[in-house]
């Protein structure tokens, strides 16, 4: 993984999407993270808003996007499930931001490096979630990390699809 | 301070969002604790609000894809996902084929068995000698009207035999090989059969016309030939037993080489055109059946040991006396049988004898025997006493014979001329 220097940050450009793929990517990865669990039952592993706000946060590189865009389709997800509103909020607020803070310091146009962020955040998403939802709220949780990691590992490829195919909306100056 | 939120913005704002988060969420576990928690109304508005705004921006989208995805699912299953489908609909037809094949195979197998069982049955109950056969073949062209059959002269197939089926005749054997036969329709042109119609009791000969059709000739026009009466053989040709059906009247048309005479066009009782099996008469000895053939030979010896026990009791009587002596009294009869419970009974004695009475008008002149019975046989031996004396006879009005009175009434005689 390529670190870079602060003066150089500034030599990567920040991708910029029509408004349209920033209104209907989040809402269609809701969409379809609420649908296709119906259609693939327990086979569901992957988490579509996550990775869908890994990607603008990397995009972005701008940490408060990245957290509000987490936040948002967090707190929306916790409005589809029932339960408590903000436990995938403050997941997803905190891996947005950790994605576009670490985005910054990397090259992110790299497919590995895609690859590898998009499953260690999952990771951390998982990690949260189970932190607010045991210590935050004190209920119990059945935590199955084989299954976590099978979510990450879905979420890692279908980031290697999916960021490509973004890529090609980006708007070029 | 304002470098402080320059340098430390993303992570503030970072803060901000968890810890508002937070607190919306430790609001959310204090409705819950006091019995209003997740989706019930005991949300927050705040909540309901973000949760109806979740539900309006996801459920549009989602019904669509539900509906969408049946269209789906069913473009996948019938159009795209076909793997192999060519190649088992090549299997399935190759099934299909095959299945029909057998399946006809088997109705004709079932027909035959049919025909077969029809033709045995016939066969068993024919009083002739017959061998079944089957048709084989046929002359390959429509001038002429022979087939050849799968029996010949090592199956006791002779030439001139008659070819019949159950439901009539079909033709006779014209030439014979050792293992096949020809056989000549009744619808050849040079066939001939000797037939009489059934009603009409009018004689003929069969042939086949041009068109293939059995017909009768040399028939002198008669207004009671009507369609639809049986031909039968008439059994002058010495081929087809006589009686065996041939067919029905056509169709009766007016012989154009000859006036007064038609032609009698039949329509064949055997499908002659669909020959599958026949039966050829070998033998025109009657053959009996077993059971018949028991009862004729019961029928013999009884006839046979009826004879002899006539013979030997016309012998008997001849050695012994009689049992019934005319020239003895019925008193003095040798046997005076009384076992007969039906004697022959006589009628009582009239009060007042006339000529009608039984007896007077055979003897008119007889003198009346010592008790009076006029008339009365004198060779009469078991004739009954008389218990009482006879009245009279009247006068006789004419000393001639008089006619006997149980054949004819008297006339009077002024009436006589």
């Amino acid at each position: 993984m390529s670190v870079l220097s602060a003066e150089s940050r500034r030599d990567y450009e920040i991708h910029r999407y029509p408004v349209l793929i920033y209104a209907l990517v989040p809402i269609a990865a809701l969409v379809l993270q609420a649908w296709l669990p119906r259609v693939m039952g327990r086979f569901a592993w992957f988490d579509l808003p996550l990775v869908v706000t890994v990607f603008f946060a990397l995009s972005r590189r701008n940490a408060i996007q990245g957290s509000i865009l987490g936040g948002v389709l967090g707190i929306f997800e916790d409005a589809l499930t029932g339960h408590a509103i903000g436990i995938n909020g403050i997941a997803k607020t905190l891996v947005g931001y950790l994605a576009a803070s670490v985005g910054i310091l990397v090259n992110v146009e790299n497919h590995a490096i895609r690859l590898v962020m998009t499953f260690v955040l999952s990771l951390v998403g998982s990690a949260t979630y189970f932190f607010v939802v045991r210590f935050l709220l004190g209920m119990s949780i059945d935590t199955n990390w084989l299954m976590e990691l099978y979510k990450a590992l879905g979420n890692s490829l279908i980031a290697l699809v999916l960021f490509p195919m973004l890529d090609r909306t980006k708007v070029r100056d | 301070m304002e470098s402080f939120v320059v340098r430390y913005r993303n992570l503030l704002v970072l803060l901000a969002l968890l810890v508002a988060q937070i607190l919306g969420l430790a609001m959310q576990v204090r409705r819950a604790g006091s019995g209003q928690a997740g989706n019930d109304p005991g949300d927050g508005s705040s909540v309901r609000l973000i949760r109806f705004w979740a539900n309006s921006l996801v459920s549009p989208p989602e019904r669509a894809l539900h509906s969408s995805g049946s269209g789906v699912s069913w473009l996948w299953n019938n159009y795209i996902d076909l793997r192999r489908v060519r190649q088992q609909n090549a299997e399935l037809q190759k099934t299909v084929d095959r299945l029909r094949l057998e399946q006809a195979a088997l109705l004709e197998d079932a027909k035959q068995g049919q025909r077969l069982q029809a033709l045995l049955n016939f066969q068993q109950k024919y009083i002739y000698k017959t061998v079944a056969a089957q048709a084989i073949g046929t002359s390959g062209t429509d001038q002429s009207r022979v087939f050849y059959i799968d029996k010949g002269k090592a199956d006791g197939i002779d030439r001139d035999m008659a070819v019949i089926t159950a439901d009539g005749i079909v033709g006779k054997v014209r030439d014979v090989f050792p293992h096949t036969a020809q056989v000549l329709a009744i619808n050849d042109q040079s066939s001939g059969a000797g037939v009489i119609l059934e009603t009409t009791r009018i004689r003929g000969i069969l042939r086949g016309n041009g068109a293939g059709q059995p017909q009768i000739e040399d028939v002198i026009r008669d207004q009671r030939i009507k369609a639809g009466e049986n031909v039968l053989t008439a059994g002058g040709d010495e081929i087809f037993p006589r009686g065996l059906p041939v067919g029905t009247v056509d169709k009766v048309m007016n012989d154009p080489d000859r006036d007064g005479f038609v032609e009698v066009v039949v329509k064949p009782s055997a499908h002659l055109d669909q020959l599958d099996e026949v039966l050829v008469i070998t033998s025109t000895e009657p053959r009996f059946p077993q059971d018949q053939q028991q009862d004729m030979a019961a029928s013999e010896a009884l006839k046979g040991a009826e004879a002899e026990r006539q013979k030997t009791s016309e012998g008997m009587a001849e050695k012994l006396p009689g049992l019934i002596d005319p020239n003895l009294p019925a008193d003095q009869q040798p046997l005076k049988d009384t076992s007969n419970p039906n004697p022959v009974s006589r009628p009582p004695m009239a009060v007042h004898p006339d000529r009608f009475t039984p007896g007077s008008a055979i003897t008119p002149n007889v003198p009346a025997t010592q008790d009076g019975n006029q008339g009365a046989p004198a060779a009469a031996p078991n004739a009954p006493p008389k218990k009482k004396p006879t009245p009279p006879k009247p006068p006789e009005t004419s000393p001639g014979p008089t006619p006997p009175a149980t054949t004819q009434p008297a006339t009077p005689q002024g009436d006589n001329r």
